[in-house]
């Protein structure tokens, strides 16, 4: 089984680059699982419809990603797809292509991908001002979204 | 008085806000803000080594990277007095190909036509037309496809260097790329057949169109600048007569010409000026279509999009096929001071790039155009025009078809998050 561990933001925007940043963790934390053949792992800042592409070339996917709702910063959210709709950006990213739009539209075009195991990891974003950096809650629930991703893949492994 | 705020335009690149305010069923103020921050790029350009600027412009935009590339090297190259080899230039169009094709793929049907068809998004498109969706994002991925092929990598490619490529790129990567460029030629085809069904509003605007203009080809690289109304300058003679100024209420510059005109760049302008240029399969597709020229319907610039599809496929099958990678990729450069202009029609329009450099190399002046930049004016002034219609809808309708048309324009404002405000005024006094 391919698994693809995708992280998703923009690390100039604060904690918009929470995604990116657990993701790295993760793999500094989890080397043995890092490294499997059957593992692959992903920064990316803007994936826009690629994104179809990525969820097509592998089994599953498990996407970390900040999100907001109104919980507080650094809450970490476990979303299904069914669920993604509550997320619907306001078109955060390059011609209005976020993550939850691409997924849908993958699984509209190819009902195929419905039995395709998405996983989003979200981390509830404090503050997205210009600039790097996260907000202290945020950089407080690293550890926790590292042993989100991990708790996933081993589900899926 | 009222004042309404809608959170809208989704589907355009950059931040930027509507503002219109109407007095007594008249629009008495129209602005595009754009409140995202400058970005300085011709300040920090300066300084730079001349062989960095086509990779640092390239971020300019994620969409249309190797529009900045192109404008940026030739003008580099002219300041150095440099040509580069026939088959190096024959793979900058070939790469310009892929970057038309995958930004006009986008717009056209994932953009620009959920609008005319009344769908909030390609989303609700997809649902009704999944087929219509599949092949759309089919021919974008591979105008992708064309630069990964080139550049290495299909968004923000590389390679592209002052003085040609810096290496050849494999042939046999390009020529397995030929069967889906004939499937997307006839896509493409398709694509101007199925554009001339969609429902588009009435607005004819009397434009001054301008682009470049080449005798032999349909201008991408190199030309003079045209204009509608008959005049001609070349490309370093450029800011004789288009000159930008700064408006308070925008951070990108606003374009006009010398006697204070509004002007056109884009797809529109290109059809209507190059149409004689278009290659074969185009000039059929022109044909068929039954399209009177020149166009003056900004809503059909979808249509201009969709024959110029054509026009990049034909095209890109041609270059592939031709493609013979021999000796050097590059000239080798010899520095000296100088100065020099590029210009090249990006997706969106006519860019242009000017640079001095010091006889290090190092860049002591930049100036970049950009096709969006030059159209705000352009915009402001065709939502006037749409106001006297807009003013006797409901206002949400008032809202879609004002969004409509900025988003007709697929204005780039700039490649990080966007959001769009309309904000409508109405005194009634």
């Amino acid at each position: 089984m391919k698994i693809a561990v995708i992280g998703i933001g923009q690390s100039l925007r604060g904690d918009d680059g929470a995604g990116l940043e657990a993701v790295r963790q993760w793999k500094e934390n989890f080397p043995e699982t890092a490294s499997r053949p059957e593992v692959r792992a992903e920064a990316s800042e803007l994936p826009g419809l690629a994104l179809m592409d990525l969820i097509q070339e592998n089994d599953a996917v498990i996407l970390v990603d900040a999100v907001r709702s109104s919980a507080k910063a650094g809450t970490i959210h476990h979303i299904e797809p069914g669920d993604l709709s509550t997320f619907t950006s306001d078109s955060q990213s390059a011609h209005g292509w976020g993550v939850a739009e691409t997924i849908q539209l993958a699984r509209q075009l190819n009902p195929a991908l419905k039995n395709h195991p998405i996983k989003l990891i979200g981390i509830e974003a404090g503050q997205m001002a210009m600039g790097s950096g996260l907000s202290k809650p945020v950089q407080n629930a690293m550890p926790l979204a590292c042993c989100a991703i991990q708790t996933e893949i081993e589900k899926l492994l | 008085m009222t004042t309404i705020e809608v959170p809208a335009l989704a589907r355009v690149e950059g931040e930027g806000g509507l503002f219109i305010k109407l007095e007594n069923g008249q629009a008495v103020e129209i602005r595009l803000d754009i409140y995202e921050p400058p970005r300085f790029f011709e300040g920090f350009l300066r300084g730079r080594f001349l062989q960095e600027v086509p990779d640092i412009t390239a971020r300019i935009c994620g969409i249309c990277p190797v529009a900045y590339q192109m404008s940026s090297a030739f003008a580099l190259e002219k300041a150095l007095g440099i040509e580069i080899f026939p088959q190096a230039r024959a793979l900058r169009r070939l790469m310009y190909c892929g970057e038309h094709i995958e930004s006009h793929a986008l717009h056209i049907y994932m953009l620009q036509a959920p609008d005319l068809l009344g769908k909030q998004s390609a989303l609700e498109l997809a649902a009704v037309a999944p087929d219509i969706v599949k092949n759309a994002l089919r021919l974008k991925k591979i105008g992708n496809e064309i630069l990964k092929a080139i550049g290495g990598r299909s968004v923000h490619p590389v390679n592209v260097c002052v003085g040609g490529f810096y290496r050849w790129p494999d042939a046999a990567a390009l020529k397995a790329l030929l069967p889906d460029l004939e499937w997307g030629l006839d896509a493409a085809m398709d694509s101007v057949k199925w554009a001339i069904t969609l429902p588009y509003p009435d607005l004819e605007i009397d434009y001054e169109f301008v682009s470049l203009h080449h005798a032999d080809e349909y201008a991408v690289i190199e030309g003079d600048v045209w204009s509608s109304k008959g005049n001609k300058v070349s490309i370093a003679d450029y800011e004789t007569r288009y000159i930008e100024e700064h408006v308070k209420h925008s951070n990108a510059l606003h374009g006009h010409t010398m006697d204070g005109n509004t002007y056109l760049v884009g797809p529109l302008a290109r059809l209507n000026l190059n149409h004689e240029q278009l290659s074969p399969a185009a000039q059929k597709a022109l044909k068929d279509s039954g399209i009177k020229l020149p166009l003056k319907n900004p809503y059909k610039s979808l249509i201009a999009r969709a024959i110029e599809l054509v026009q990049f496929y034909e095209e890109a099958i041609r270059l592939v096929e031709a493609y013979k990678p021999e000796g050097p990729a590059h000239v080798e450069l010899e520095l000296k001071a100088g100065e020099g202009a590029g210009a090249t029609e990006a997706p969106r329009g006519l860019l242009y790039h000017r640079y001095k450099i010091d006889e290090n190399g190092l860049v002591q002046f930049a100036r970049i155009t950009p096709p969006t930049a030059q159209n705000l004016p352009r915009i402001e002034a065709d939502l006037f025009a749409l106001a006297p219609q807009i003013v006797k809808l409901p206002e949400e309708e008032a809202t879609l078809t004002a969004e409509q048309l900025v988003r007709a324009y697929d204005p780039c404002i700039s490649c990080a998050t966007h959001f769009l405000k309309l904000k409508v005024e109405e005194n009634r006094e």
